[in-house]
């Protein structure tokens, strides 16, 4: 399956932020649009696991493996997502790539405070997307750049979502 | 879906007795203040997110609302009974919070304050408990579910 077009919000005074939908066994999961760097099939990407393109070394990214989900990556629906944030270079390989999508950042919601332990540092937040649940991907740590979970006390993920308009909406 | 009466709402208020929801898990009768349940339904498939927070590992979708799901049935290491399954909502402190319970329908109980023993668990986190119908129920702390755990594992880690 191809990626099914972008889906853009219309109005334009709206703030929005634009995401790569990607799916995972049954999980589904956005990136920040603006780390995209090219997207392959595994015929595109050759046999190596890490992907060189434009000069920079893409490492590989096994999201699958590092989010304990269960996933079919031999499917014809596999892509290989190059995504960098200027310091890092990931080739993270996705069962399924959905859609980019412009969301109103007053939809980006934060990840409830009763998730604790190193799922604060995985996502970002949450949206809906076509009716279903899209944990939003810390970049970062998907990179491999955060990898030192935090554990944060009730009180210090109470303070977090306190701290955030994201309460409201607006995390991302 | 669970109110208490007005009369009950008095009672509550003088503290002379409490309003109590039984509800079951696995076959375990347990109850929680009715202030504490933000309503009872039917059961929707729940959604898994990756998650190492003991026992919070997925999410409900309800219209357009999410809320986090709290397995009890998984912490108390019972195996859910009948179908449909209901939904009990938490009022938890940090949010409304899905708890999938028995398909018995819960029950509403008035329990004289004198009558509860403020009795913990070590299990799960309770406001004490009461006997009802010859039977020894824990009153769930619904507030505060999760949070010892929380602290215990962490506690135990670091």
């Amino acid at each position: 399956m191809s990626l099914r077009g972008r889906h853009n919000s219309t109005n334009m005074l709206v703030e929005t932020a634009s995401f790569l939908v990607i799916r995972l066994g049954g999980t589904y999961m956005a990136l920040p649009a603006d780390g995209i760097r090219g997207v392959l099939t595994q015929a595109e990407a050759g046999n190596e696991q890490a992907v060189t393109a434009a000069g920079n070394v893409y490492q590989p990214v096994d999201l699958a493996q590092r989010l304990s989900v269960a996933a079919d990556l031999s499917g014809l629906e596999m892509r290989i997502v190059l995504y960098s944030n200027g310091r890092s270079y990931g080739a993270i390989r996705v069962e399924q790539m959905v859609g980019l999508v412009d969301v109103e950042r007053k939809d980006c919601l934060p990840l409830p405070p009763q998730f604790q332990r190193d799922e604060r540092n995985w996502f970002g937040g949450m949206m809906l997307y076509q009716d279903r649940l899209v944990l939003i991907l810390n970049p970062s740590w998907a990179l491999g750049e955060s990898s030192g979970i935090v554990a944060v006390s009730v009180g210090q993920a109470e303070q977090m979502v306190a701290a955030t308009p994201a309460a409201a909406g607006g995390s991302c | 879906m669970l109110r208490a009466a007005p009369g009950q709402q008095h009672a509550q208020a003088t503290k002379r007795s409490w309003n109590v929801v039984v509800f079951s898990v696995g076959g375990m009768k347990l109850a929680a203040r009715t202030e504490d349940v933000g309503g009872v339904s039917p059961w929707t498939e729940s959604i898994p997110v990756p998650s190492r927070t003991p026992f919070v590992q997925a999410m409900l979708k309800r219209d357009n609302h999410l809320m986090p799901v709290y397995d009890l049935a998984e912490r108390l290491s019972r195996k859910l009974i009948g179908s449909p399954l209901l939904c009990l909502v938490a009022r938890h402190l940090d949010g409304p919070m899905a708890i999938c319970i028995d398909a018995d329908v819960p029950s509403l109980e008035t329990v004289d304050a004198t009558a509860i023993r403020l009795n913990g668990r070590g299990d799960i986190e309770t406001l004490g408990s009461v006997t009802i119908g010859e039977i020894d129920v824990a009153i769930v702390a619904l507030q505060r579910l999760g949070r010892s755990k929380q602290e215990a594992v962490r506690s135990s880690k670091y």
